[in-house]
């Protein structure tokens, strides 16, 4: 092996089935090279659901009895900071239209808006104290996915498939579920592999489309391409490149494409096996809310995410929301309405989704990560709306490595801002890294100059919430 | 030895040479292969620990003590205590290792306060090692500071003599550094595969095959020159070549970010930009256009269509617009945008990372902090927005001068004080007066009789004393509000509606429901009826026009009258203040026995748009043509009083608006103009977004905090450039576009290398698919090295002077050479020597780009339209306004995959398409064409399933395969024929007589538009050798 050999090339050529070395000795190799309690990964793979347009923590998880006991005063913080909201002039302190409870042996305060998640709080690990830098959704989505402010960096899947690559030759590393009404704010830019190379971008599978994955048929009007026509066009193909490259020694463009067309078979033969869940048992799709409307779109997406993850995706994203004005977290108007309904669509099939992950052993090196782009405000915007706050919000962590049933991190007493255990986009990252074996610090690229890595220049693993 | 990615098609950073990454994976092999670990590598091992755990205090910013670690001299000199702190060849006796190791708690580095993290046990055994060893630091790592150790793009630009005796410049230089290590260059590549080859290049299509065969044929000694004449002089050469820069410019037809609205005025830049490359625009004119065209070509509107170069990037309308203007992301937002420019223009025209020292001073390149903020202030008075220009010269004269006075009025320029008080002009505004007295008094208060609201009994109207009415009550998510009002007036000619702010509203008003105090008027209607006799339905008042004070963008007035449920009126962004609409009658309405209106204002288009305050007033007889629309409102309320109680600012702010008013005469009275998006300083306010009446000022922020402003900077650029100063001398500062002029003369002095090695390098990249720098944006110390610094040096030299600046001449000399000419296959011997061909001992074989694939692929249909110019063109199926309206709110839905693929639009060459930056063509993708998030100076070269799905399954590749096939057929062939023609259309040659057999074989059992499909699915067809 050469010394030349960089780890592009290297996890490029696994990627594409011609390495010759199995993904995992490469991976146990670094583990053998590298200090033990930093590498050692607990989580073989990653499910993550995303929350578009800023989940309010203080009507979901962030309990605050102060907001009831202010409710209609002027907000005054007392801090002598100065109040501003992005897009409204701040209101009264408003508290939720939503009742509080405690819930497991942990106690943790959930509202009624989320009865199913409720049930599982032993499970999971709270951040309760995450701060964005941004309070419009543009930068601090990209900020929670890719770790900056700006377009143009690759997000936290993308980084993950170029370190780790795919657990299987039969499916792709990172995949998207984006929400069925339509792709979250920032497009398709949400799941880009930035710089990195293009193998490493989230294939978009919409689950609920008649097509699901782009280009995986041919059209079903391209009535002259038939099994025989492709399978005998294929083999014609491999037969005039191998000549082709024959004759090019020396070329691994050449070979690497070759290969390419028979990972394509393959992922051709396994994608329909992967997005049938006819086969599921009546049980379990009632566990994820198949038969109910409001519940069918995400908790569909949840029990392909499951599959996934059965079958070797490395990387999965699930969002709930839509970009826009509506049919997302980003409730303006009206919280007991428009959260009420994106938490109904949302809470059982999480809540099924952690269950049937449990259920089959499957939590035992998968890490479940539910998170958004930043929360909402403790005072009213309009009437009964709340505009965005960077200034606190709520993700959380569950499964592989992960301490179950604690909460790190508290806001202020209004759920304003976060004060004690602050925890940051760079946090966050870092520690889904180091769950996966990966240091933060040196997993990084060359572009434009500089080494960029999806925790910038800052992250701290979030040790508080380590198994 | 190298870690730089091996192959030519390697993206422009790769991971991190090493450092990082590259180190992780070193670390892997040698444990892999069970070499114990040698001595450290500095660069790799050592620095990047001192970086992390020692700069903060002793490195660049700060040097307590007077100690460095980023400098070598004083690094092992040791700081003001004067002893040394590495002792050589003994890690035991080094100070340093004492005080990492911990050894010493007194003296612990970092101390435990600071935030720096400590080292870990095997960090400071990799120190250890590497003082045992040496310590071995090398020259390249010596320092920072930009007099002892410059990077070799800073060094003068000299031209060297050509080596050796060749007859073109280029080979006499690759030959002799071959030679120097025993290799020779390869032979010519055969003259098919050159045809294909710089058809291709120049081009970015096919030779067809005719063209194939008579160059083939040629027994002309200058036939490949000819060829070479002929493709330089074809419009298709703008239209490859334009995409080269778009590239670098990051350009697309959308805003990116949240919402990604259109930015349907992109588009003339990308037509100025295949202009200058078809007219050969000198590249010394064609930067100087692009950063500051207005001020230094005024008489010529495509210098003004330039200007949309540094507006290329994202931008992001939701913070920039949307969002509160005293808000921390507002103002950060401006920051980033300013720095987007910055970036864009270094990094084209400069090949710098100027961008790396916006938090501090540049860690590796001689660039502070202070000159990156004073790059910043160069552009501090311009924004991104739609530019007015007159394709014909004499309009664009007259245009320019109008909008001057303009701007000298609106800021009221000292220049402009004068005529605010000239006889003229107060005589102007005394018939102002006058008329708006008169306008005052033709509206009559409408007698109403009742309010109800369509949504039922639980919404409230209550009568204010000045006849305004306001809404309370439930807040239904639609609305449709009825009145009724009576008038025994016969000669009605229009009604108006004023929306009223009140303190009681959200966001003062006039809406009741929205926080922002937006409404919605999606229709206004109404029937007049005799008082009496009312037949409900019998007549409705019909409107010839609607003008408002004010309306959004898309959201006009006019809409409020299209009987269009789905479009509506809007006042965003100017809420909180009284707005009025006046809607003109066709016919006078009026019964002479007393007439009952019935009024509806429906607010049914978006939910939570309502209206919480207005009022209703009509006029009888004719109105005159100036008396119809309404006055702005400040310019209403300013009337409103009488002149004598007017104050002499009240009297010259009136000045100023009937000034104003009459160049808006004058400017509507030109031609409409074109629009370009461009940087400049003009445009209409829109909610937080305001032009800059002068230039930002912008403070040095320490750690690039916004929260921690620094000193003023003034506009300055860099002071690392050999021969040039980093003061722009400029006159007068406060004309925003003299900043720029003097940078773009700066950028453009024959003295500055930089430029003169960027564009070369440039060029040479596109040529050969690898710079002769391989990091073609990044000249600096973390940069790669030019394999052939003497050759980039004599091109610079010779492209500046001798060429006078022509990218055509920079082309005919770059592919007239052997070089160039040389085949590309594999030599065994070669490559055991250079096996990443960085010698060029043979030509590089590339991937095509998406854009020649697709366009290839429509040529060889015979589908291709060559229109030139003109809007993008949009190929996908869209749905909501936020698509192509600015501003709108619905989300985008795009639809690429059922886009009909024998629509119209599917034929024009790629380069024209609309290009969605966060939504991109999934078969452009799939090849790598860039979505415009980021500078792109070097594409990447995938290899994916995903790629070999889009080749197989894309409708528009599979349609065009079958119009190939008919196209074939059509030729009255036979089978066999018709695969060689197959063949030579697509691949340049004839097949083989067993391809010939299989693909026979294959076209008879399964069609020929398989055959074609296969055919261009093979590498032979997508690698140019």
């Amino acid at each position: 092996m050469s010394p030349s050999l960089t780890r592009r090339d290297f996890l490029g050529r696994l990627s594409t089935g011609l390495g010759g070395i199995a993904l995992s000795s490469l991976f146990q190799g670094e583990t053998v090279a590298a200090p033990p309690p930093v590498y050692r990964p607990k989580a073989k793979r990653v499910i993550q659901l995303f929350l578009n347009g800023g989940a309010s923590q203080c009507d979901l998880f962030d309990y605050k009895p102060q907001l009831i006991a202010r409710h209609g005063k002027p907000f005054d913080p007392g801090t002598g900071e100065r109040v501003e909201a992005s897009i409204s002039t701040p209101g009264a302190v408003m508290k939720s239209p939503f009742e509080w409870a405690q819930h497991g042996q942990c106690g943790r305060w959930v509202s009624s808006a989320l009865p199913h998640l409720a049930k599982q709080v032993d499970h999971l690990a709270f951040l309760m104290a995450m701060q964005s830098k941004s309070n419009v959704h543009g930068p601090a989505a990209y900020l929670q996915t890719s770790g900056f402010l700006l377009p143009g960096f690759p997000c936290a899947g993308a980084w993950v498939s170029y370190a780790l690559g795919s657990l299987s030759d039969n499916v792709p590393a990172f995949v998207v579920l984006p929400d069925s009404r339509g792709l979250p704010y920032n497009g398709r830019s949400a799941f880009t592999s930035g710089f990195l190379p293009a193998n490493h971008q989230g294939t978009v599978i919409n689950a609920s489309a008649p097509r699901p994955i782009t280009h995986l048929l041919p059209p079903a009007d391209a009535k002259h391409i038939t099994p025989a026509s492709r399978a005998d066009g294929l083999a014609l193909l491999r037969e005039m490149n191998l000549g082709h490259a024959a004759e090019r020694p020396g070329d691994s463009q050449l070979t690497a494409r070759l290969e390419s067309y028979e990972l394509a078979a393959r992922l051709q033969l396994s994608a329909p096996e992967l997005l049938d869940v006819t086969g599921e048992t009546e049980a379990t799709k009632r566990l994820y809310g198949l038969d109910q409307a409001e519940t069918a779109d995400f908790g569909k997406r949840c029990l392909l995410a499951r599959r996934m993850a059965e079958r070797g995706v490395r990387f999965v994203q699930v969002w709930s929301g839509q970009g826009g004005g509506s049919d997302n977290w980003d409730n303006h108007t009206d919280i007991a309405k428009e959260l009420g309904v994106a938490a109904r669509r949302m809470d059982q099939p999480a809540a099924a989704l952690l269950l049937d992950l449990k259920a089959r052993g499957l939590l035992e090196d998968t890490l479940l990560v539910w998170t958004t782009e930043f929360g909402r405000m403790p005072f009213s915007q309009g009437s009964v709306g709340r505009d965005h706050n960077g200034g606190t919000f709520v993700s959380w962590f569950a499964g592989a490595g992960v301490k179950p049933g604690i909460a790190h991190g508290q806001s202020d007493e209004w759920s304003w801002k976060a004060v004690e255990g602050v925890t940051t986009s760079y946090d966050f990252h870092a520690t889904l890294l180091h769950l996966l074996g990966l240091n933060h610090e040196k997993l990084s690229w060359r572009h434009s100059g500089i080494d960029r890595r999806l925790t910038d220049v800052h992250g701290q693993v979030i040790r508080e919430i380590l198994a | 030895m190298s870690t730089e990615v091996s192959s030519n098609s390697a993206p422009p950073g790769g991971p991190r040479r090493n450092r990082g990454a590259a180190g992780w994976i070193w670390v892997l092999l040698l444990s892999l292969s069970g070499i114990a670990q040698g001595a450290p590598d500095f660069a790799r091992d050592v620095r990047p620990i001192l970086e992390r755990s020692c700069y903060g205090c002793h490195g660049p910013e700060k040097q307590k003590s007077g100690y460095r670690l980023d400098q070598r001299e004083v690094a092992l000199k040791g700081g003001d205590s004067g002893k040394r702190a590495i002792v050589p060849h003994s890690a035991n006796q080094s100070p340093l290792v004492r005080y990492v190791s911990g050894a010493d708690p007194d003296q612990q580095m970092p101390p435990e306060k600071s935030d720096a993290p400590p080292l870990t046990p095997e960090e400071v055994a990799t120190l250890r090692a590497w003082i045992d060893a040496g310590p071995s630091w090398p020259d390249e790592w010596a320092g920072t500071s930009p007099e002892t150790n410059p990077p070799w793009s800073l060094q003068p630009l000299r031209k060297p003599a050509v080596p050796g005796l060749s007859s073109h410049p280029i080979d006499g230089f690759i030959r002799a550094s071959l030679s120097a290590r025993s290799l020779t260059p390869s032979p010519e590549a055969d003259r098919r595969t050159l045809i294909r080859r710089v058809t291709y290049d120049l081009t970015g299509l096919p030779p067809t095959p005719e063209e194939v065969e008579a160059f083939v044929a040629s027994s002309d000694p200058n036939a490949y020159e000819f060829l070479v004449d002929r493709l330089l002089a074809s419009p298709r050469y703008g239209e490859h070549w334009a995409r080269h820069w778009l590239d670098v410019a990051h350009y697309a037809d959308t805003h990116g970010n949240d919402h990604d609205h259109a930015r349907p005025n992109a588009w003339p830049y990308r037509d100025y930009v295949i202009r200058a490359f078809n007219e050969d625009r000198p590249y010394a004119r064609f930067v100087q256009e692009q950063v500051a065209g207005d001020a230094l070509f005024p008489e010529d509107p495509q210098a003004t269509v330039a200007l949309g170069f540094l507006a290329a990037g994202p931008w992001d309308d939701t913070l920039m617009v949307g969002v509160r203007e005293d808000t921390f992301d507002h103002r950060l937002a401006q920051v980033l945008d300013r720095d987007d420019l910055v970036t864009t223009a270094m990094s084209t025209f400069q090949s710098l990372t100027v961008h790396c020292a916006r938090c501090h001073n540049h860690k590796f390149d001689p660039i502070s902090q202070r000159e990156y903020y004073a790059s910043q202030a160069v552009f501090a008075g311009v924004d991104r927005a739609d530019r007015p220009f007159d394709s014909d010269p004499s309009t664009h004269v007259r245009r320019r001068e109008l909008l001057t006075r303009k701007t000298a009025l609106e800021r009221r320029d000292a220049s402009s004080n004068a005529i605010l008080t000239a006889p003229e002009t107060v005589q102007k505004v005394a018939a102002l007066t006058e008329s708006a007295a008169r306008r005052a008094a033709q509206w009559e208060p409408l007698d109403i009789v009742s309010v109800t609201s369509a949504s039922g009994a639980d919404t409230t109207f209550t009568r204010q004393t000045d006849g305004s009415w306001r809404v309370s009550g439930a807040l239904p998510d639609k609305d449709t509000f009825i009145i009724t009002a009576q008038t025994r007036r016969t000669d009605l000619r229009a009604l108006r509606l004023e929306a009223l702010p009140d303190d009681s509203l959200p966001g003062r008003g006039p809406g009741r429901y929205h926080p922002t105090g937006n409404f919605h008027l999606t229709e206004f209607r109404g029937e007049p009826q005799p008082t009496g006799h009312e037949t409900h339905g019998a007549t409705r008042l019909e409107f010839t026009r609607a003008t408002a004070d004010h309306s959004d963008r898309g959201d006009v007035v006019a809409q409020a009258i299209d009987g269009r449920p789905e479009t509506f009126w809007s006042i965003h962004p100017h809420y909180g203040m009284p707005h009025e609409a006046v809607f003109e009658l066709k016919h006078p309405v009026g019964y002479e026995s007393g007439t009952t209106l019935i009024l509806r204002l429906e607010q049914a288009g978006t939910a939570a748009h309502q209206l919480g305050r207005f009022r209703l007033t009509f006029c009888t007889g004719a109105l005159p043509e100036d008396q119809r629309a309404p006055l702005p409102a400040r310019v209403s309320q300013l009337l409103g009083k009488a002149e004598s109680e007017r104050t002499q600012e009240e009297q010259r702010e009136l000045a100023v608006q009937v000034l104003l008013a009459e160049i808006e005469r004058d400017l509507a009275a030109l031609p409409p103009p074109e629009k370009v998006y461009a940087i400049t300083r003009d445009f209409p306010p829109n909610g937080s977004f305001k032009p800059a009446a002068t230039p930002r000022p912008i403070h040095l922020l320490t750690r690039g905090d916004l929260n921690q402003p620094a000193e003023l900077v003034g506009p300055g650029t860099l002071s690392c450039v050999p021969g040039l100063s980093g003061d722009l001398a400029i006159a007068d500062e406060g004309e925003e576009s003299n900043r720029r002029a003097a940078l773009a003369r700066w950028l453009t002095d024959e003295r500055n290398a930089l430029t003169w090695r960027s564009v070369v390098n440039r060029v040479w990249h596109y040529h050969f698919g690898r710079g002769l720098c391989d990091t073609p944006n990044d000249f600096g110390k973390m940069g790669g090295s030019p394999s052939h610094p003497e050759l980039l040096d004599w091109l610079a030299v010779w492209f500046r002077d001798d060429a006078a600046g022509s990218l055509k001449a920079l082309h005919r000399l770059i592919v007239t050479s052997a070089t160039y000419r040389q085949s590309s296959s594999h030599r065994s011997d070669a490559a055991e020597v250079d096996a990443d061909n960085r010698l060029l001992w043979r030509m590089n074989r590339v991937r095509l780009t998406a854009e020649q694939i697709r366009d290839s692929v429509l040529q060889l249909s015979g589908q291709l339209d060559l229109t030139q110019g003109g809007p993008a063109v949009v190929q996908f199926v869209h749905r909501g306004k936020a698509t192509f309206v600015p501003d709108g709110g619905a989300p985008a839905f795009l639809d690429y995959e059922n886009f009909a693929p024998d629509a119209p639009e599917n034929r024009r060459r790629a380069i024209y398409r609309f290009v969605f930056r966060t939504v991109p063509d999934p078969l452009m993708d799939a090849l790598d064409a860039p979505d415009g998030g980021t500078l792109t100076p070097v594409r990447s070269v995938s290899t994916t399933a995903v790629q070999a799905f889009a080749l197989l399954n894309n409708p528009f590749v599979i349609r065009q395969c079958e119009h190939l096939a008919a196209n074939l057929t059509g030729l009255d062939l036979t089978p066999s024929e018709q695969i060689t023609a197959a063949f030579r259309r697509m691949l340049q040659r004839p097949p083989r007589p067993e391809e010939l057999a299989r693909f026979t074989a294959y076209a008879q059992q399964h069609g020929l538009a398989n055959t074609c499909q296969v055919l261009l699915n093979s590498n032979e067809f997508l690698h140019l050798d």
